[in-house]
């Protein structure tokens, strides 16, 4: 076979770049051997499949999915797309929002609050007030925000703010650290002692060498040390002998204080005063930090082990009050300034779009406004919408606003009517011949098509160096 | 997440459908599938089978922009809407009602007594959660 044999629709972006139409319509016609193809957006099938009147019919489309929202004139069944005007918020940013906002609330529970459980809480527990800043005032009084706080519980989980471990498991660890650094202190001495004696040993060596009276071998092996002069080295010799003593003797004391740690079943302060300037400054440094480990250790050790906890409801730590989140989440379409966008919400679009058209067919408009995608199924949306045209319209002009029927599935309900309208007629549809003779990024136009702008593009050529040397320069 | 302007094009899904590779015959062919069929995008042979030439968005709008458009004409980012042109309305950084009073210390906006006094103890990450929120952050640290 190798080839898929029927005919296919498939929705687009409203005012789809060119090259991503040429890339999909090479993949379907080439790769799948389509033998016809049909795009179009999904807003207007959703709206074609909702017509109450006779077929051509104009309104506005407010379309607003999880990605963004688009607000497009229709006028006399075809979509007028100089004039549409895109906001780049959608269910995703709202969701997003949400999370964040929860997540500062209870920074605990970071984790918990997942992108699911936030599109969970934003289907079932989120609306839009009619008038935000009335709403928000009712929220301001506890009786109210009683009622009408909902609780998420979260899962149980064993993890408490900032504590991961209890105390024993926290002594565990200190006692842990407190060998190991033991342990480096040890073999760092003992290291040290074996440099500093073979170091002696050579001095020594190069001091015998004067008393033997080979001269010229002595201030050879001066030169070669960087001395100058007998006494030098002897002053070097003592100071040595000196450190190399020390070193035996903390060795030792190391030891005894080992054996006494391992006795005691509590962690004493171990012999650790500063060693010599040879000493790195790591081990001070992590000396610093169990001093303030330890100084809250001794009193601890004075109470009983068994800790007694504060009344701590479990329950209500793994829970989430929603109040005012419930309608500031999906509120960012209206208001895009509440994340920091400053792109102009749903209300001003529609404002903007329809005050570019003469007033005849702004009140043409008006009286079909039409609300569909996934992200306009807030209750309370629809009479939102309204309240924002009763502002923006002349004093007692009508407007009319409808909800699509299923905001979600109407589109693809659309395209399947369109479909099967349209389904033996020739336009709308591109062929396998129109695509090899006019390219990969042409459209025709239909009822709930893009509107097509004859721009050729240069077709990328597969496996050919030098064709792709414009293109690579494209994407460089 | 939130960069705004990066509306999914429902055509992006064939990133992953040429990735499935009608090159190697190793796999079943799909028969739904021409198998001899090797996508444009397909780098030359310098770049090998795994590098496929995708652009990104940004890519793509950019390389739309340089096309010779006329002055009406509609295209992916001449439907952007317009920037507001009413001032915000400013609203608690904490409960969301309306504010009247921003912390001169932190920069966040309050609205009762209580949530000054929260304002004041919360860690310095979250306060910058908060503006960053709202995209208040200041670019001088």
């Amino acid at each position: 076979q190798g080839c898929v044999d029927h005919p296919i629709v498939l929705t687009e972006a409203v005012c789809n770049p060119l090259y991503s139409r040429q890339m999909m319509s090479e993949l379907l016609f080439e790769c799948y051997q389509v033998p016809k193809v049909s795009y179009g957006v999904d807003s207007l099938y959703s709206f074609y499949h909702n017509k109450r009147q006779s077929w051509p019919c104009s309104g506005l489309v407010i379309s607003s999915g999880y990605q963004c929202t688009h607000i497009l004139p229709v006028l006399e069944g075809r979509l007028d797309a100089k004039n549409c005007k895109r906001i780049n918020l959608g269910g995703c940013q709202a969701a997003v929002y949400l999370q964040r906002l929860l997540q500062l609330k209870y920074p605990g529970h970071f984790a918990a609050i997942t992108l699911s459980r936030m599109e969970e809480i934003l289907h079932e527990h989120s609306y839009i007030a009619e008038d935000y800043i009335e709403e928000l005032q009712k929220w301001r009084s506890p009786e109210y925000y009683e009622n009408n706080m909902h609780k998420m519980q979260l899962p149980f989980s064993n993890k408490l703010l900032g504590s991961t471990l209890t105390s024993e498991e926290k002594q565990e660890r200190r006692q842990q650290q407190l060998r190991r650094l033991q342990e480096l202190n040890a073999r760092r001495r003992e290291e040290k002692l074996q440099l500093d004696q073979e170091r002696l040993d050579r001095l020594l060596y190069v001091q015998e060498l004067l008393e033997d009276g080979q001269m010229d071998q002595f201030h050879k092996a001066l030169v070669e040390l960087n001395m100058d002069s007998a006494e030098e080295l002897q002053s070097y010799i003592n100071k040595l002998s000196l450190s190399v003593e020390q070193t035996k003797q903390k060795i030792l004391q190391a030891e005894v204080n080992i054996e006494v740690d391992v006795v005691d079943s509590k962690p004493e302060t171990p012999d650790l005063d500063p060693l010599g300037s040879e000493q790195s400054l790591e081990d001070v440094e992590s000396i610093n930090e169990f001093e303030p480990l330890f100084a809250e250790e001794q009193p601890e050790v004075e109470k009983p082990v068994a800790a007694v906890q504060p009344v701590f409801n479990l329950a209500e730590y793994h829970q989430l009050f929603l109040g005012t989140e419930r309608i500031r989440a999906p509120e960012i379409v209206f208001q895009p300034s509440l994340i920091g966008e400053d792109q102009a919400g749903i209300a001003e679009t529609m404002q903007y779009v329809l005050e570019r058209y003469p007033k005849e067919q702004q009140a043409l408009l008006v009286q079909n406004v039409f609300l569909t995608g996934g992200n306009m199924m807030y209750p309370g949306l629809k009479a939102r919408v309204q309240k924002e045209l009763l502002e923006m319209r002349p004093f007692q002009s009508s407007f009319q606003v409808h909800l699509a029927s299923s905001p979600v599935l109407d589109s693809w309900y659309g395209a399947r009517d369109w479909a099967v309208e349209y389904m033996t007629r020739e336009e709308g549809w591109i062929t396998r011949k129109d695509y090899e003779e006019k390219g990969g990024e042409y459209l025709k136009e239909h009822c709930a098509s893009n509107v097509y702008v004859p721009i050729r593009l240069p077709k990328q050529a597969p496996r050919a160096t030098e064709v792709l040397a414009p293109s690579k320069s494209l994407t460089s | 997440q939130s960069a705004g302007g990066e509306a999914v094009n429902e055509n992006k899904f064939l990133n992953t459908d040429s990735s499935t590779g009608s090159v190697e015959t190793t796999i079943k062919p799909l028969p739904f599938k021409d198998p001899n069929f090797i996508h444009s995008g397909i780098g030359g042979a310098a770049a090998g089978k795994k590098n496929r030439t995708w652009k990104n968005l940004k890519q793509i709008l950019a390389s739309e922009r340089a096309l010779p458009w006329q002055l009406n004409d509609p295209s992916y980012f001449n439907i952007d809407a317009p920037p507001s042109f009413k001032p915000a309305k400013k609203y608690s950084d904490i409960s969301g009602l309306p504010a009247n009073y921003t912390d001169p210390q932190s920069k966040l906006r309050f609205s009762t007594i209580e949530e000054f006094a929260y304002i004041r103890m919360l860690p310095s990450d979250v306060v910058t959660g908060y503006l960053a929120l709202r995209k208040a952050t200041s670019i001088v640290a």
